[in-house]
C-alpha cells in the first residue's frame, strides 16, 4: 500500500503478503488481491508466473518484442470510483487491427475486497469505467441498420466487431492471462455507456462501460499533472452539443410564434394612413424643360414613423425612374431618394418572360411630424410614349422585414447547434463498422 | 446551460426587432438633407438630388 494512496471506505482486510519472489529475476512480488490472483506479472522482468502455485511457476516469459508499456496510474495507486475506494492491481495493452491499421488502448484492473473487481479503459485520453454486466443482454439482428443489444431495458446500437490482442501484461489478474491471447471484441454504444462483448474458444463475457473524462480520472486517483487530452471522438464519448438540439429547437420555434406575435401587434396597431396621392403624366416627346417639380403640403401628425411613398405607372417595356425628395417646409429637413421602375416582358423559344414590375414603393425611417411636401424629378425613356404614374404616401406602415431578420438571428444559433451535433456524430460513426456515407467520391474510394 | 443563453439571446433578438418597428427604422436607402432652402417649392430645378445622373436599366430578357 503506497503510503500517498487514501484511505478506504472500507478498509480491506490487512493483505496477507507472503515472503514472494519472481523464480525469473528474483524481484520481490506483492499480491494485492488477497489470494484471488490467477496469474502475477513481475513488474521487473514481466514474465507472467502462476499466482496459484507455491512456487510462482513462469507461465510465460516476456519477450522483448511485445515493447514495455507504462501504466498512467501505477500499480498499487488507490482511488474512489462511484464513490468506493479501488487499488489498481493489473495493467494490461490490447489492441485491434482494421484495414491494416492498429488501434491500441490500455486496461487497469481495479480490486476492492468487498466490491469486486471492475475496469478503466484508456485509449488517446478517452476513459471508460467499466463492469461486468449483472445480466445477459439480448442481440437484435435488424434487417435495417446496425444490430442492437438491449441491456436492463435500454437499446445500444452495434459499433464494431474485431479480433483483439493482448500486447503487454503487467501486475496480477484473477483469470489466465498471456501475451498474444485473443479474443472477439464487440461493442454496441449509447452514448454515454458501451456495451461490450468478449468471445473466446471457451466463453463470452459482458461488460458495462461508461465514459469518463480523463481529469475525473486524475481527481479519482490523485495523479500529478494532469491527464493527457482526449483525440478525436470515442465511441461512447458524450456529445457536448446533441443534448441541446432539441430543447434549442423547442426554444426556437415558442421564441418563432412570439415573433410572429409581435409582428402581427405591429401590423394591426400600425394606422397605415393615407396623407398624400397624386396622379401624374410625362410625355417623352413634349419640349424639354425643366422636370421637376413639388407636390401640394401635406401634414404628418403623431409621434416619429415611417413614411411609405408608393409609385405606380402603365410602363410596358420600358422604366420611369424618379428622383424624390421629402422636404419638412419648416425645418428645410429632406429625405432624398431615388426610384427606378421598370417592367419588361416578351416571349421566346423558352416561353413567356417577364422582368420587373410596374410599381414600387419606398419606406423612409423616423420622419417626424410636420408639415411636408413632394419634390419629385422624373425621367423617362425618351423613345416611350405616354406615361402615366400615381404617387401615394402613407404613414405609419409597419417594416416586417426587420422581424425576417429576427427570424434568421434566432434560426442561425439553432441551425449551428444540428450541424455541430451531426458533425460530433459523424466522426464517431465514421470509426465504427457502420460509417455514414460520403457525399463525395474520389477514384481512391472507388477502387 | 445553452438553451438559457438562447432564451436570453432570443428575448434580445425579439426585443431588437421590435424596438426597430417601433421606432420606424427601414432598411430602404434614404439619404439625409438638412437645410434645404426655402426657394425649393417655388423653384423645384434650384434643388438637384444625390441621385441624379443615376444608370439607368434599359434591358429586359
Amino acid at each position: 500500500m503506497g503510503t500517498g494512496s487514501p484511505p478506504l471506505t472500507s478498509p480491506p482486510p490487512k493483505p496477507q503478503a507472503k515472503a514472494l519472489n519472481c523464480p525469473g529475476c528474483g524481484a520481490a512480488i506483492t499480491l494485492r488481491s488477497l489470494g484471488q490472483a490467477v496469474n502475477v506479472i513481475c513488474e521487473s522482468c514481466h514474465s507472467i508466473l502462476d499466482a496459484k502455485d507455491p512456487n510462482l511457476k513462469i507461465l510465460q516469459t516476456f519477450q522483448a518484442a511485445t515493447g514495455i508499456d507504462h501504466p498512467m496510474i501505477p500499480l498499487g495507486k488507490r482511488g474512489k470510483i462511484r464513490g468506493v475506494d479501488y487499488e489498481v492491481i493489473g495493467f494490461q495493452r490490447r489492441s485491434i487491427n482494421v484495414e491494416g491499421v492498429t488501434y491500441a488502448w490500455h486496461e487497469y484492473l481495479l480490486f476492492n475486497p468487498y466490491k469486486g473487481y471492475r475496469y478503466l479503459s484508456e485509449y488517446q485520453g478517452h476513459w471508460n469505467d467499466i463492469a461486468v454486466c449483472k445480466e445477459l443482454p439480448t442481440i437484435n439482428s435488424n434487417v435495417i441498420g446496425p444490430a442492437t443489444a438491449n441491456y436492463l431495458g435500454e437499446d445500444y446500437r452495434h459499433f464494431q466487431t474485431a479480433d483483439a490482442n493482448t500486447g503487454f501484461v503487467l501486475g496480477e489478474f484473477p483469470w489466465q492471462v498471456r501475451v498474444g491471447e485473443h479474443a472477439t471484441v464487440t461493442d454496441y454504444v449509447k452514448p454515454p455507456r458501451v456495451l461490450s462483448s468478449e468471445k473466446t474458444s471457451d466463453e463470452v463475457s459482458w461488460s458495462i462501460g461508461e465514459y469518463m473524462e480523463g481529469g475525473d480520472v486524475w481527481k479519482a486517483f490523485q495523479l500529478p499533472g494532469s491527464a493527457p487530452e482526449a483525440i478525436g471522438v470515442y465511441e461512447n464519448q458524450p456529445s457536448p452539443v446533441s443534448a441541446n438540439v432539441k430543447p434549442v429547437w423547442a426554444v426556437f420555434a415558442l421564441l418563432s410564434i412570439l415573433l410572429l406575435f409581435v409582428m402581427a401587434a405591429f401590423d394591426l396597431t400600425a394606422k397605415k394612413e393615407p396623407v398624400f396621392h397624386g396622379s401624374y403624366e410625362l410625355n417623352p416627346g413634349e419640349p424639354k424643360g425643366e422636370a421637376s417639380f413639388v407636390t401640394e403640403p401635406f401634414e404628418l401628425k403623431g409621434r416619429s414613423s415611417t413614411i411609405e411613398v408608393s409609385t405606380s405607372t402603365n410602363v410596358r417595356n420600358s422604366w420611369i425612374y424618379l428622383n424624390y425628395a421629402l422636404i419638412n417646409q419648416d425645418t428645410g429637413q429632406a429625405w432624398d431618394f431615388g426610384r427606378e421602375v421598370s417592367y419588361y416582358f416578351g416571349y421566346d423559344s423558352d416561353g413567356s418572360w417577364k422582368e420587373g414590375k410596374p410599381n414600387d414603393s419606398v419606406v423612409v425611417p423616423e420622419v417626424p411630424a410636420g408639415n411636408y411636401y413632394l419634390r419629385i424629378e422624373p425621367e423617362v425613356d425618351a423613345s416611350h410614349p405616354q406615361i402615366a404614374y400615381t404617387v401615394d404616401v402613407r404613414r405609419d406602415v409597419p417594416v416586417n422585414a426587420f422581424f425576417g431578420i429576427g427570424f434568421l438571428a434566432l434560426l442561425i444559433p439553432a441551425i449551428v447547434i444540428t450541424w455541430r451535433a451531426a458533425s460530433f456524430e459523424r466522426s464517431r460513426w465514421s470509426e465504427s463498422d457502420h460509417p455514414p456515407i460520403k457525399l463525395s467520391s474520389s477514384s481512391e474510394d472507388d477502387d | 446551460m445553452f438553451r438559457k443563453l438562447y432564451l436570453v439571446y432570443g428575448f434580445l433578438v425579439l426585443s431588437a426587432s421590435g424596438f426597430a418597428a417601433y421606432r420606424g427604422w427601414s432598411l430602404d436607402t434614404i439619404n439625409q438633407v438638412k437645410n434645404v432652402p426655402r426657394s425649393v417649392r417655388d423653384n423645384p430645378g434650384s434643388y438637384r438630388s444625390v441621385y441624379s445622373g443615376y444608370h439607368h436599366y434599359t434591358g429586359g430578357k
